[in-house]
């Protein structure tokens, strides 16, 4: 498991990125999360609803409800125009961050 | 599955989120646990197990909140939103009567409208309903009304009749269901009272028996009423009236016990009665008529009324009476074979169906006007809302619920309601207090008085309510019908088709209505036309008539009588301006003093006891047919050759010459006069010497009366009208001069002169109650005319206001004025023309319930159906004009710029 302030951190980022593909609901996000760390990264309602609401309020995320055919309708994130600019401008300074950090440690990261 | 809500909601509580977004985040939270627990089960878990292990994905009880607790949604305070439901309705109710009020204050042109209207409308019906409150709900004034009757002689010819002393003083011995019966004249006399300072004066008196004032059950003001020893001993006592004994004596009790000189006799007064036992005429005192002695079984001369013993019904009384009625035709078969006795409440009785169908006619025209003035409201509401539809669009958007609006709506037309109501009882209470002058003398009885009493105050409440809600609803249904999006959007425009055509229906049952209550007028006014212009006969168009009523006494002999007459007459005549004077026992169109006398034509085939004719039988000086003008058709008139003792004469009017003498010659033809069937009365045989021209006895009478006129130099009588023609000008002007004149004759002042009037007043008299109905139900139904024309000029000018462009493109495309005139009045037109039809047809329907109030014209008159016909276009028209003028000026530049 991760330090808990790295993940803080970069939450957010997690989160974007999960949802950049197509839009998502809350629970396949954190599954998602969990699959693709390899289970090392896990985030627990308690946590993961509000942050999606955060982002949803400074408007990376729109939170749209949608209704499938015999199910129940369900809260899918999506990411906004302005969301695909701050992934893209995080994701680029996250990737600096761990270069850096790789010269600065000699972790060789390739 | 497990039901997460109350955990999630427990975590949430400390944050003051919407509660529609607390509930959207519990959706979502609950989707996801449900999901969790899902998965866990597939895994392997027990129920509870996966249950704690969902759970445990929320972590500590604050974990959640403590996370969202920086987000903006959790701290949005509850929006203020109209018409969210509070705990306490009345707050709101109050937050909507100041919310209404500032609303009717920021547009008094409308609300003083829109009151003034409420309260004409509201201030008509409850005069009217004090009138009908008056006449047949309210109970008669005294101690179990419900228990007083009419008493009256019955025979096979004549369902009510006035009742004999004798058998009056037995039904009294003799009933086991009354606690008392009395007898009282419907003829108000008079009597001329000596006052100590040596003036005159004739009092209205009443003659009743001594057990008239125990019937009423009232309690004297001041000393006792008559009793049954009084009647015994033949005393001379009179009771006074409350108000003659307040305005005549200054309400000294001392003056029970105390002397009377009354018609030259000594009468001791007894006590003071209230003024209610005036039910049966208007009397300032009452003397008593003795029965205990009475043997004339045959004189019917006395109205009968009775108190039931306590739980006693009309019909158990009707049983005990007939048996009383047939032990009496046993004992007296000559006079009482065939006589019943028939009982009526006397509510009904004192109130007749003359004044009860003028009542509920009143009653339904008003509630016409009424329903006038709710759609005339309403169509003000109606244009209002559609200006509104922003504003209430607005307040629909910001949350408030159709309800709320509505609610709000209803709260403004109950406020105009409640003004108008109370405008309306002022409005009211200003009608009742002018109202004795305009009510026909006679329409309503003595004890029936107009008042605003507690159940005419409820009444008006009452209508206001109910007007509130009525003029209210459809507009705030109306109002409210959209989606706000729509409203909010687009101009007012698009929302005032529905409202237009409500409003065109109301307007079309405005004009319905006025039709219908203007052809009632139509016939009224047709029927009053009728009466007065009857041809009465005689040609004299004015003449002072009085009753000169000699006490019997002081001119005891019959040449004393006459000669009495005869220095009248030549004293009167001598007064300058006088043109003619005579007497007579009738006055035409007025009261008879003598009545209907039997009689057959000698030599004519003899006819049944019951068949016998009858002919008003009047008493007159030779100078009466001169002084009134009244043609001598054939013959001669009463001359000095019709003296007492000589060949008894008579004249004949037309309608008996058509009717009994079958084209003879009436001159010489003899006539047997009997004043009633009983076998005392005796029988007269006159030679007829003239013919005279007919006269009506009743301006509405069908069939011609029959007359046989009689001199008095043959009968003398003591109760007869003199009637003073002028030469020239008004005949009251020679009243004092003729009173004086008759003071000079009458030294002793023992002549009783009353009932001084004018023919013509007489004639205005007899034709009141035609004058009464049709004048009022004539104004009623012009207001509402009015209205319903205000009504139509209000919606034609608001639709030509919202269609202002639309004129002023089509004048753009090429219309001409006429074309634009043309929209405007066909619209108009439509309206007029549909209400016009649904009111004649239901006045057809309607004009049946009228027959009985109508003379000489039929229910479905074509001239009135011609006649409302024309008002209706003349005012529609002029109502139609102003808005269509408005709309000839639409100017096409201006449209187009705004296209």
């Amino acid at each position: 498991m991760l330090d808990r302030e790295l993940k803080k951190g970069s939450a957010e980022l997690i989160i974007l990125s999960i949802v950049e593909a197509r839009p998502r609901h809350g629970y396949e996000i954190s599954k998602l999360i969990e699959e693709r760390s390899a289970g090392r990264v896990k985030f627990h309602v308690a946590s993961l609803y509000p942050l999606l609401y955060r982002l949803e309020e400074r408007g990376w995320l729109q939170g749209r409800w949608a209704e499938k055919a015999g199910q129940r309708r369900r809260r899918f994130y999506s990411l906004t125009a302005e969301g695909r600019r701050v992934l893209t401008s995080q994701r680029n300074s996250w990737k600096t961050f761990v270069e850096a950090m790789g010269l600065l440690t000699g972790v060789d990261h390739a | 599955m497990p039901n997460w809500t109350s955990d999630i909601r427990a975590r949430l509580a400390p944050l003051r989120l919407s509660p529609a977004r607390e509930a959207e985040i519990i959706e979502e939270l609950s989707q996801h646990l449900d999901q969790r627990y899902d998965e866990l089960r597939r895994d392997g878990a027990g129920d509870a197990e996966a249950r704690r292990l969902a759970i445990a994905d929320l972590r500590e009880p604050e974990t959640l909140a403590a996370y969202m607790r920086p987000l903006r949604q959790a701290n949005v305070p509850p929006p203020i939103v109209p018409g969210t439901p509070r705990r306490f309705p009345l707050v709101d109710l109050g937050q909507d009567l100041r919310y209404a009020a500032r609303m009717l204050r920021k547009q008094p042109g409308f609300t003083a409208a829109a009151v003034l209207t409420l309260a004409l409308g509201i201030g008509v019906n409850s005069a009217i309903f004090a009138m009908v409150n008056a006449t047949l709900l309210r109970p008669l004034p005294f101690r179990d009304p419900g228990q007083l009757v009419v008493l009256s002689e019955r025979t096979d010819a004549s369902p009510g009749d006035f009742v004999s002393a004798p058998n009056l003083r037995d039904w009294t011995a003799r009933n086991r269901t009354f606690t008392a019966i009395a007898g009282l004249r419907t003829t108000i006399g008079g009597m001329v009272m000596n006052g100590v300072d040596g003036t005159a004066e004739t009092v209205p008196r009443q003659w009743v028996t001594y057990g008239f004032f125990d019937v009423f059950g009232v309690t004297p003001v001041a000393g006792r009423m008559f009793l049954k020893s009084d009647d015994v001993e033949r005393a001379k006592v009179v009771v006074l009236s409350e108000s003659f004994w307040r305005s005549r004596f200054n309400g000294d009790r001392g003056i029970v016990g105390k002397p009377l000189r009354l018609d030259g006799l000594q009468f001791t007064v007894v006590g003071v009665a209230p003024d209610e036992a005036q039910l049966f005429g208007r009397t300032s005192m009452w003397g008593m008529i003795p029965i205990e002695r009475s043997t004339a079984r045959d004189g019917y001369s006395l109205r009968a009324i009775g108190r039931l013993k306590p739980g006693v019904t009309i019909r158990t009384a009707t049983d005990d009476m007939a048996g009383v009625a047939g032990q009496l035709a046993r004992e007296f078969p000559k006079t009482n074979a065939g006589r019943g006795v028939g009982l009526e409440s006397m509510h009904d009785a004192a109130i007749g169906g003359e004044l009860r169908r003028t009542s509920i006619l009143f009653l339904g025209v008003v509630a016409f006007v009424l329903l006038i003035c709710c759609a005339n409201v309403a169509n003000l509401l109606l244009a209002r809302a559609t200006a509104r539809t922003r504003e209430l669009a607005m307040r629909t958007a910001l949350g408030a619920d159709r309800r709320r609006v509505i609610r709000q709506l209803l709260t403004e037309s109950l406020l105009l309601s409640i003004a108008g109501g109370t405008l309306g009882l002022v409005l009211g209470v200003a009608i009742l207090r002018s109202a004795p002058a305009l009510i026909p003398e006679g329409l309503l009885p003595a004890a029936v008085t107009l008042s605003f009493d507690l159940r005419v105050v409820a009444f008006c409440a009452g209508a206001a309510l109910l007007v509130g809600l009525l003029f209210g609803i459809a507009p705030a249904w109306q109002a409210t019908a959209f989606s706000p999006a729509q409203a909010l959007g687009s101009g007012s425009r698009t929302t005032s088709a529905s409202g237009g055509r409500l409003r065109n229906a109301l307007v079309a049952a405005e004009v319905a209505t006025a039709v219908l209550l203007l052809f009632g007028a139509g016939l009224l006014l047709r029927t009053l036309l009728a009466v007065t212009s009857v041809d009465r006969g005689y040609r004299a168009e004015s003449a002072l008539t009085m009753l000169l009523d000699p006490l019997g006494s002081s001119y005891p002999t019959a040449p004393l009588l006459l000669q009495f007459y005869d220095a009248v007459e030549r004293e009167v005549a001598a007064i300058p301006g006088v043109k003619g004077v005579a007497y007579a026992t009738t006055l035409p169109l007025g009261d008879s003093s003598v009545g209907q006398f039997l009689f057959t034509v000698v030599g004519a085939p003899p006819v049944a006891e019951s068949q016998t004719p009858t002919a008003d039988y009047q008493i007159v000086s030779h100078g009466y047919f001169r002084a009134l003008d009244l043609p001598i058709m054939a013959g001669r008139s009463f001359d000095e050759r019709d003296k007492n003792g000589g060949l008894p004469v008579c004249i004949v009017n037309e309608a008996f010459v058509r009717k009994h003498l079958n084209g003879r010659s009436p001159i010489g033809e003899r006539v047997a006069l009997r004043e009633s069937a009983a076998p005392g009365s005796p029988e007269v045989v006159r030679e007829i010497v003239g013919v005279a021209r007919q006269v009506k006895g009743r301006p509405d009478e069908t069939a011609d009366l029959i007359q046989i006129y009689v001199p008095v130099t043959q009968e003398p009588i003591d109760d007869i009208y003199m009637v003073v023609r002028p030469a020239s000008g008004r005949a009251e002007a020679l009243g004092p001069a003729v009173r004086a004149a008759i003071g000079r004759v009458d030294k002793e002042q023992l002549v009783s002169v009353r009932d001084v009037k004018t023919l013509e007043h007489v004639v205005q008299e007899a034709t009141s109650r035609y004058r009464f109905r049709a004048q009022l139900v004539m104004a009623f139904a012009v207001l509402a005319l009015l209205l319903a024309m205000v009504g139509l000029f209000g919606v034609l000018g608001y639709s030509v206001q919202q269609r202002m462009r639309d004129f002023g493109v089509r004048r753009a495309l090429g219309a001409s004025t006429g074309d634009v005139l043309r929209l405007v009045v066909r619209s108009a037109a439509s309206v007029i023309a549909l209400g016009a039809a649904i009111g004649l047809a239901l006045a057809v329907a309607l004009g049946r319930l009228l027959a009985t109030m109508l003379f000489g014209v039929e229910p479905m008159d074509a001239a009135t159906f011609a006649f409302v016909t024309l008002v209706l276009a003349v005012t529609a028209a002029m109502a139609t004009a102003g808005p269509a003028w408005r709309a000839t000026r639409a100017d096409p530049i201006q449209a187009l710029r705004q296209e």
